[in-house]
């Protein structure tokens, strides 16, 4: 028995998706720069299981095992990304993004 | 009669968390202070476990919360606060650029529904399974019927996290050794200090 729309449910990722883009977009903070990343990662795995809905018998378990994966790729991201913010911040006294462009010349 | 009422509740429970996961994300756009926008995140998070226990997941609800809601934006927020020093920290509301940004998500929902009303309708399986931990595991570890792709995959990414974890402490290790002292081992290898 099918109750929720999965049309519903791509409209939410696909909105959360482009708001995610748009912190990245148009924030300069690097904090927030990072959690618009987050933000979608978090909305692609919400397609993957609104879509596993649409398939029946064990096709439907491969929509939800594949975010298993992308939430541990997430993590790693995480942890990678925020050492890098702790490097570059050191001795720079800032954290937005446009004060660091030394590759520019 | 009975399922009736399931759906509607059922229903009403998605657009609740929908409305709360879009709210928060607009609050994560206009935030203030990134300290702000980590907490309108983890509102995201939160509301999202609950879409996923109502999409039959409740395993992928509970990972949502334990490893986003708490692992990973817990560490968001720590880093946040060690480096809450920075002078320009608290920064101005997004400009007018942020809020016409804003139009971007309704422009996809309307593409979204145009495509999969229109153009390539999708329809809910009456036979998808629920996805419980019974149903999900052998599908990963049970390597003679499934195959052993998911089993090396699930086997690489653990090797991942632990060189991503090994990774992480050396780069944060030297910047904050450099710090204090100088040494001249570590005074010439990528990083900038002045």
């Amino acid at each position: 028995m099918t109750t929720i729309d999965p049309i519903h449910v791509q409209v939410l990722a696909g909105v959360l998706f482009s708001l995610g883009l748009a912190v990245v977009v148009a924030r300069r903070n690097i904090f927030l720069i990072l959690m618009g990343v987050e933000l979608m990662l978090n909305s692609v795995n919400l397609s993957f299981v609104g879509f596993s809905r649409t398939f029946p018998g064990d096709a439907s378990l491969t929509g939800h095992l594949v975010p298993l994966f992308t939430i541990a790729i997430a993590a790693a991201e995480a942890c990678i990304g925020l050492a890098m913010v702790i490097c570059i911040t050191r001795g720079k006294d800032t954290v937005d993004a446009d004060a660091f462009s030394e590759m520019k010349e | 009669m009975l399922e009736q009422y399931n759906v509607f509740l059922a229903n009403a429970y998605f657009a609740l968390f929908a409305l709360v996961a879009v709210g928060s994300a607009i609050g994560l756009l206009t935030s203030r202070h990134p300290l702000n926008g980590a907490l309108f995140l983890v509102g995201v998070m939160l509301s999202m476990a609950g879409v996923y226990s109502l999409q039959a997941s409740p395993f992928l609800g509970v990972l949502q919360i334990l490893v986003y809601a708490g692992a990973i934006m817990m560490l968001v927020v720590f880093v946040i606060m060690v480096l809450n020093q920075a002078k320009d920290h608290i920064i101005p509301r997004p400009d007018g650029f942020a809020f016409t940004l804003l139009g971007l998500p309704l422009a996809v929902g309307i593409a979204l529904v145009w495509l999969f009303t229109v153009k390539a309708p999708v329809k809910g399986d009456d036979h998808a399974l629920r996805a419980s931990v019974e149903r999900i595991a052998p599908v990963l570890f049970d390597t003679t019927t499934a195959g052993p792709g998911y089993y090396l995959l699930f086997e690489l990414i653990g090797v991942l996290l632990l060189v991503a974890v090994v990774a992480a402490v050396l780069l944060a290790k030297r910047s904050l050794d450099t710090d204090s002292d100088e040494e001249p081992s570590t005074a010439g290898d990528g990083h900038d200090h002045h």
